[in-house]
């Protein structure tokens, strides 16, 4: 799905990220930790194009992200509340979303019913803005909506942020439902180690912009990781 | 410990100098600083004018007398102005809640604060040396010192009341009802109403111990002022965000036109429910009274090319004061818009049509000028095409080099609109307004006035069979500067 090959971005001279090879097959759900500063949302803003690399290339399904726009239609992310459209209601802004996916109306409304436990009645038919929103329904509806049209790839960054305990549970269960079904590719970051290990198949975890651990998740990872972190 | 002055002072000097692109904000503001001082330069000379203007049109009458038939009017019209521009300065207020400062003190700091208001300082411009004047001509009294003192005093009760009525629209609408009524009544009906009220200002002057009871006013204003907003203090009241109603949700119409009409159906939105976005369109529907300057004035009738200026304004309003924005206008969620499906061109086209399409509407709006004559009417819709063609090209183009973000559901405040304000887009101003300007003048010195409108409108077609091809040399630009425009629309996040 993902290959990544010596890519590199400094800002003035320092290394933000530095990663000489880096693969990720379709339908993993892939896990991304490291203190802040690590790079994490330098190489998701790498992958979605929205900043230039200042060496190295990265490939969505063999399509060069920097020289094509054809990853777009089966990518989607929600990196912060700049994802979605402040002076939208939910369902006008999945209307958007779903519209540019080549989705109807009624198909999207559809889509959205099965989450209705996740939004736990409070980002559905609220009659209000999303910029009105608390945070935390924010990040709900923010992250249903990068689900929109199911799209092979789907990026969140710190998806369990913010969230109250009973979503993150949920939201554990439809990210792993999703790529079960679907055969979605996740890209997830998280500080909550606990779900990270719990939800992703493989954890990459950066330090200074580089790769200090690649491993697949074990019944020790946690314990592992751990471990590393009180260091 | 009390907030002092130097420390407000010190804390809106870093707010200035570490607000990101300050540099640019400092030349915004050194202009906006020429046009303040184009402004009190004007307002001054009005003052020194006005005592002559009254001695030549009303020589029997008292100068004074004279201005209290009018300052009725006056601050009706001010009372107006504030209700819809002013706004409490309340915005940095929360930080200050869990300090150690007492609620009294912070109610203060925002009470003179608001005193340092544009409107506050305008009778004291405008009677100042109006007062100056008058002394020197017809000698110093005490009289008139203490009726300028009383005027401004019920300015300040004018800039607090705002605070106490809080938004509340019938008494704005009460205020307008009285100074059109009074105005009409006074005029077709000879009623006493207005005149008596002025006569309140005479009394004023001729017996300045009324003076007194306006001072106790004013401190009564004060007193109520501070305890109301004393007791708004709180994040679920005065500081909290007011619920809003959604408007323009049925806009399902446009899906049939695919991506654009999408993506128009959010443009609307835009305009619709963002204040700031709300402001730049009513401006843009000022500008189709521009023509009235021109257009009723003879001396311009005799240089078309004047008029020209005026048309492209009358037309091309909204499409200026909105264009301008036009990346800038999406900032907020740009890296969404550029990790969605959705290419480049298509989000270029759709700004475009709107602008195209407001270029038809300001030119359908304008067909009143047709009773400045048949050439009038020409000019107008000759600077529409170019305008419909061309100009609305020439904003998408500028737009590209515009990477200020825009906050949108903010109001921008009279003389700090330096949000999106940019030295390009100062030079950009130029080409839109002086390009038919020049095409039209050109044609019309070697040819004739038909001539310079179909040069004029042959651009404007021309452009318009060209659209496809220019708007791809626009999107080049757009793509060559996405980073850039993306780090600074990302920057500025607050």
């Amino acid at each position: 799905m993902i290959s990544v090959e010596s890519l590199s971005k400094k800002y003035g001279g320092l290394n933000v990220l530095d990663l000489q090879e880096l693969t990720i097959p379709k339908g993993e759900i892939f896990g991304l930790i490291g203190n802040n500063g690590a790079g994490k949302t330098t190489f998701f803003s790498l992958l979605l194009d929205l900043i230039e690399s200042t060496s190295g290339t990265v490939l969505i399904n063999e399509i060069n992200v920097q020289k094509s726009e054809v990853w777009k239609p089966f990518t989607s992310a929600f990196i912060d509340e700049s994802y979605l459209i402040g002076y939208l209601t939910v369902e006008e802004y999945y209307h958007f979303i779903g519209a540019l996916r080549g989705m109807t109306k009624e198909e999207v409304d559809a889509f959205v019913v099965p989450f209705e436990p996740f939004f736990n009645s409070e980002v559905l038919n609220q009659k209000k803005y999303l910029r009105d929103f608390s945070k935390g329904n924010q990040k709900k509806a923010g992250i249903i909506g990068a689900l929109i049209g199911h799209p092979e790839l789907v990026i969140l960054d710190e998806p369990f942020a913010n969230l109250d305990p009973t979503t993150q549970i949920r939201l554990k269960n439809i990210l792993k439902e999703e790529a079960k079904k679907h055969g979605t590719t996740f890209l997830i970051s998280s500080h909550d180690l606990t779900h990270v290990t719990e939800v992703c198949e493989r954890i990459v975890l950066l330090e200074k912009g580089v790769i200090l651990k690649d491993i697949k998740t074990t019944a020790s990872t946690l314990k592992e990781l751990e471990n590393y972190f009180s260091n | 410990m009390p907030i002092t002055v130097k420390q407000s002072f010190s804390l809106s000097k870093k707010k200035f100098f570490r607000a990101p692109q300050w540099e640019l904000k400092l030349a915004a503001r050194i202009f906006i600083g020429f046009l303040i001082l184009y402004f009190l330069v004007a307002f001054l000379a009005l003052g020194v004018a006005l005592f002559f203007i009254i001695r030549k049109i009303f020589p029997d009458q008292e100068p004074v007398s004279v201005v209290n038939q009018w300052i009725l009017y006056f601050f009706a019209i001010d009372f107006l102005s504030r209700y819809f521009i002013q706004n409490p300065p309340v915005t940095d207020v929360k930080s200050f809640l869990l300090q150690p400062i007492t609620k009294i003190q912070i109610v203060r700091r925002v009470m003179f604060r608001s005193l340092t208001s544009f409107f506050n300082f305008i009778p004291l411009i405008v009677l100042l040396p109006f007062c100056v004047v008058v002394s020197k001509e017809n000698g110093l009294t005490l009289n008139l010192w203490i009726w300028f003192l009383g005027i401004l005093t019920l300015s300040g009760v004018s800039n607090f009341l705002i605070f106490l009525i809080n938004k509340n629209r019938n008494v704005a609408l009460g205020i307008f009802v009285f100074i059109v009524g009074g105005y009409l009544s006074e005029t077709y009906l000879k009623s006493p109403i207005i005149p008596y009220v002025s006569s309140a200002f005479d009394k004023l002057y001729s017996q300045p111990l009324w003076v007194g009871l306006l001072l106790i006013l004013f401190s009564l204003i004060w007193y109520l002022t501070q305890q109301f907003l004393k007791s708004q203090l709180y994040l679920d009241k005065g500081l909290s965000k007011k619920k809003e109603r959604i408007i323009g949700s049925k806009l399902y119409f446009l899906d049939r036109w695919g991506v654009i009409g999408v993506l128009l159906k959010n443009d609307i939105r835009l305009i619709i429910r963002n204040i700031r976005a709300r402001q730049v369109v009513l401006m843009g529907f000022l500008f189709l009274f521009y023509g009235l300057i021109f257009f009723t004035q003879d001396i311009y009738k005799e240089n078309p090319t004047t008029l020209i200026f005026a048309g492209v304004f009358v037309t091309g309003g909204f499409m200026t004061t909105f264009g301008q924005y036009v990346p800038a206008w999406d900032s907020e969620y740009y890296s969404l818009l550029m990790g969605q499906n959705l290419p480049y061109i298509d989000y270029l086209k759709s700004k475009l049509y709107l602008l195209m399409f407001s270029v038809v509407v300001c030119s359908i709006l304008s067909l009143p000028y047709l009773y400045f004559g048949k050439n009038t009417m020409l000019i107008i819709l000759a600077s529409g095409v170019f305008n419909f063609g061309f100009g609305s090209l020439l904003n998408l183009f500028s737009g590209a080099y515009n990477a200020t973000p825009m906050r949108l559901n903010v109001k921008a405040k009279a003389f700090e609109n330096t949000q999106g304000f940019n030295i390009t887009q100062m030079l950009f101003a130029l080409p839109k307004l002086v390009l038919p300007v020049i095409i039209f003048y050109i044609f019309n010195l070697l040819i004739d006035f038909n001539a310079g409108i179909i040069a004029l409108s042959m651009v404007g077609v021309l452009a318009f069979f060209m659209k496809n091809y220019l708007l791809r040399q626009v999107e080049k630009i757009y793509q060559a500067k996405k980073y850039e425009t993306l780090a600074a629309f990302n920057k500025n996040k607050i």
